[in-house]
């Protein structure tokens, strides 16, 4: 491999791992707080991109523009799923969540369908492919837009959950959820809130997709994956695990990508699997 | 004792009363499919289903096909497989047993197909099959199985062939494709034709289905900096790689696809960046063929088409090749004289045809190899043209693709 190349390489994954921090910040902070394993986090995702499509066809909206649009879209959307539906069943065993979530992703799915048909879209700028060079690397702008503003998001929600009030409100309902209620937490408020951030962060990512891949209805399921994979590797419980979880999915999946591309979802798999064994609490996951 | 033999009769009373699983309306013929209206490939089932329900409309039109000195209506029943091989076989079954169907028409994808034709098989059920070119299914002695479509190993064949035509110095070549049996079909069959023609293939991986990034291999790639750049995938995986081409700058002299150009999404989703890429194609309206069927000529059924189906501006091959199924079926059964599945079965296996859609012939394992692939390209005037092969050329080809940075 040239010194070009590896270059080139290590650049791809450092752009690819900001965008998939993104994708499992919001899927990461409902799992550790609720213990909800969001099935539905991806056809999220897809409404997010589908609302960039939109506002950009319409509107000529800039895609970077419709991110806090979609956030706030998003947030509502989610905020109202978990008011009206799984806080119905948080209680429940963790499988009625599954089943709930998982049947949200496919009805969401299906009215994706329905309203935007099966095409496969995809949000074209001025910009796109655009790009400029440090010697041999090329670094394209919206890749390098998507990592700022996924970096930027993740301090965000960290600094929210660390530093204010009501972060600190989700975080204490996450580790325990009757300690919280007696001091005076709304816990129906605070999940559907955290639910609520989840889907605005869904929502985020899925603007920036729109830009660097095309999308149609279907497309969530393998961000979903995506998301729990990252999960797993980096572990729940703080922002910075998530950062961490991308980085080795990214730099797994571009590595290996680039000499045995057949096999990079297998070796990111296995090393899921290898994780789980030698350490179920994730590479940066406390123990319990 | 008496009590056991007053129920036994009783439960063979029962028994006979049941009414017989209702046969199709006694002048019907029914087509049972299970076609992909959801999951990966929603589209291209679309396509599918459209052709196949456009075809049976029409001859349905024109009085239904004779068999055997009797008229008969034709009729489509068909069920969503969701993109999974394993529900189409299920539906297939459920076809078969439940709604006997009299014949069978094939899924949308190799995969699908794949697992379509041993039902076909065991139950003596013919299926002509529009979607699904891999080879492989054919590799397995089935009988009933009939492939209405050029092989996969075919489809990249006329971007060589245009590409070299254009510029015989083109000597290098980089073909990526989808882990998948139909791309790495049309990948491998890519590479050994390329060698045959003396080029140096010198990058061939496959990436994962689903694949959300391939610029670890496009990076690979540029380094080799081949004249030619193909890809074998779906329409996804096009966009993806023409996207992540420009991202990073790959730019070879000619870059083309099996799958992805053919659709009108092809250019929706990249405006410009389409231009000058080359994409295979089954068949396009703009083919000087001439048949015995119905529309007789490919602009004839595409404008019959689009009559009906306002909502195409172009006609995707898809539905061409679909709609062509059935037409073989009329011609199977008029020449077998019975709907009698085996008997139509042996129809197919003999019939030689002049279509709208090309010659449809099969060889003896089922395939029909005696159709060549066209090649479309997009031009920077905002069409697409068909550019091969030759003798059927709108335009020439444009050659070579300008860098990303010139254009």
């Amino acid at each position: 491999m040239s010194s070009a190349e590896l270059s080139q390489i290590a650049i791809n994954a450092i752009l690819l791992s900001g965008i998939l921090a993104l994708v499992a910040l919001g899927f990461s902070l409902v799992w550790g707080i609720m213990n909800i394993v969001n099935l539905s986090h991806g056809a999220f995702i897809v409404v997010g991109a589908y609302l960039t499509f939109w506002l950009h066809a319409a509107f000529h909206v800039d895609p970077f523009l419709s991110i806090p649009i979609s956030m706030v879209v998003l947030f509502a959307l989610g905020y109202l799923i978990q008011r009206a539906l799984i806080n119905q069943v948080i209680r429940a065993p963790l499988l009625a969540t599954f089943l709930l979530t998982f049947g949200l992703e496919i009805l969401i799915v299906n009215l994706l369908n329905f309203f935007f048909k099966a095409d496969t879209r995809s949000v074209m700028t001025a910009y796109s492919g655009a790009g400029f060079v440090i010697g041999p690397v090329r670094v394209p702008y919206i890749r390098l837009g998507a990592l700022v503003v996924s970096l930027a998001l993740v301090l965000a929600l960290g600094a929210f959950l660390n530093r204010s009030r009501l972060g600190r409100a989700i975080q204490a309902t996450g580790m325990d959820i009757d300690a919280a209620r007696l001091t005076g937490v709304q816990v129906r408020t605070i999940y559907a809130l955290t639910y609520g951030i989840g889907a605005a962060l869904a929502g985020a990512a899925g603007s920036l997709l729109s830009t660097l891949v095309s999308f149609d209805p279907n497309l969530g399921g393998t961000y979903t994956e995506r998301a729990f994979v990252i999960c797993v590797l980096g572990g729940l419980g703080n922002v910075v695990n998530v950062i961490i979880g991308a980085v080795v999915y990214s730099v797994v999946e571009v590595f290996v990508g680039s000499r045995l591309p057949a096999l990079s979802q297998a070796i990111t798999f296995g090393i899921l699997v290898l994780v789980l064994v030698v350490r179920p609490t994730g590479i940066a996951g406390k123990s319990v | 004792m008496k009590r056991t033999g007053f129920y036994s009769a009783l439960a063979l009373g029962l028994l006979l009363a049941l009414p017989a699983p209702a046969p199709a309306a006694d002048n019907t013929i029914v087509f049972g499919a299970a076609i992909s209206i959801t999951g990966k490939t929603a589209k291209e089932g679309e396509y599918t289903r459209d052709g196949y329900q456009f075809a049976i409309d029409r001859l349905n039109e024109l009085g239904g096909v004779k068999v055997g000195g009797k008229s008969y209506k034709l009729a489509l029943k068909y069920y969503d497989d969701e993109t999974k091989p394993e529900r189409t076989a299920q539906l297939i079954e459920k076809l078969i047993n439940e709604d006997k169907v009299n014949l069978i028409l094939g899924p949308y994808g190799s995969s699908p197909t794949g697992t379509a034709a041993p039902i076909c098989e065991r139950y003596k059920i013919p299926m002509v099959e529009a979607n699904g070119s891999a080879e492989s299914i054919f590799a397995k002695g089935y009988k009933y199985s009939f492939m209405i479509l050029s092989p996969a190993k075919l489809y990249l064949r006329g971007i060589i062939d245009a590409v070299r035509a254009k510029d015989p110095g083109a000597k290098t070549v980089a073909i990526l494709g989808e882990n998948e049996s139909f791309s790495k079909e049309v990948a491998q069959g890519a590479a050994d034709y390329a060698k045959e023609k003396g080029m140096e293939v010198v990058y061939h991986e496959l990436y994962p289905s689903n694949a959300q990034d391939v610029s670890a291999l496009l990076t690979a790639i540029k380094g080799k900096n081949p004249a030619i750049l193909l890809g074998s995938g779906h329409l996804q995986d096009s966009l993806l790689i023409v996207k992540q081409s420009k991202d990073l700058g790959v730019s070879p002299k000619a870059m083309g696809f099996s799958v992805g150009p053919s659709s009108p999404e092809f250019r929706e989703n990249l405006k410009g960046s389409a231009d000058y890429v080359f994409g295979a194609t089954q068949w396009t309206e703009a083919l000087r063929y001439t048949g015995d069927d119905p529309w007789k000529t490919p602009k004839a059924f595409a404008d019959a088409f689009r009559a009906k189906h306002p909502n195409y501006k172009s006609i995707p091959y898809q539905v061409a090749e679909s709609a062509v199924a059935v037409i073989a079926y009329q011609k199977a059964l008029e020449k077998a004289g019975s709907i009698d599945p085996t008997k139509v079965r042996d129809a197919l296996a003999g019939i030689d045809l002049s279509t709208y859609y090309g010659r449809v012939k099969f060889d003896a394992r089922g395939v029909n190899i005696y159709k060549p692939m066209a090649v479309e390209q997009y031009q920077p005037n905002g069409n697409k043209y068909t550019v091969w092969p030759a003798d059927v050329a709108e335009k020439p080809a444009l050659y070579p693709m300008p860098a990303w940075d010139k254009r």
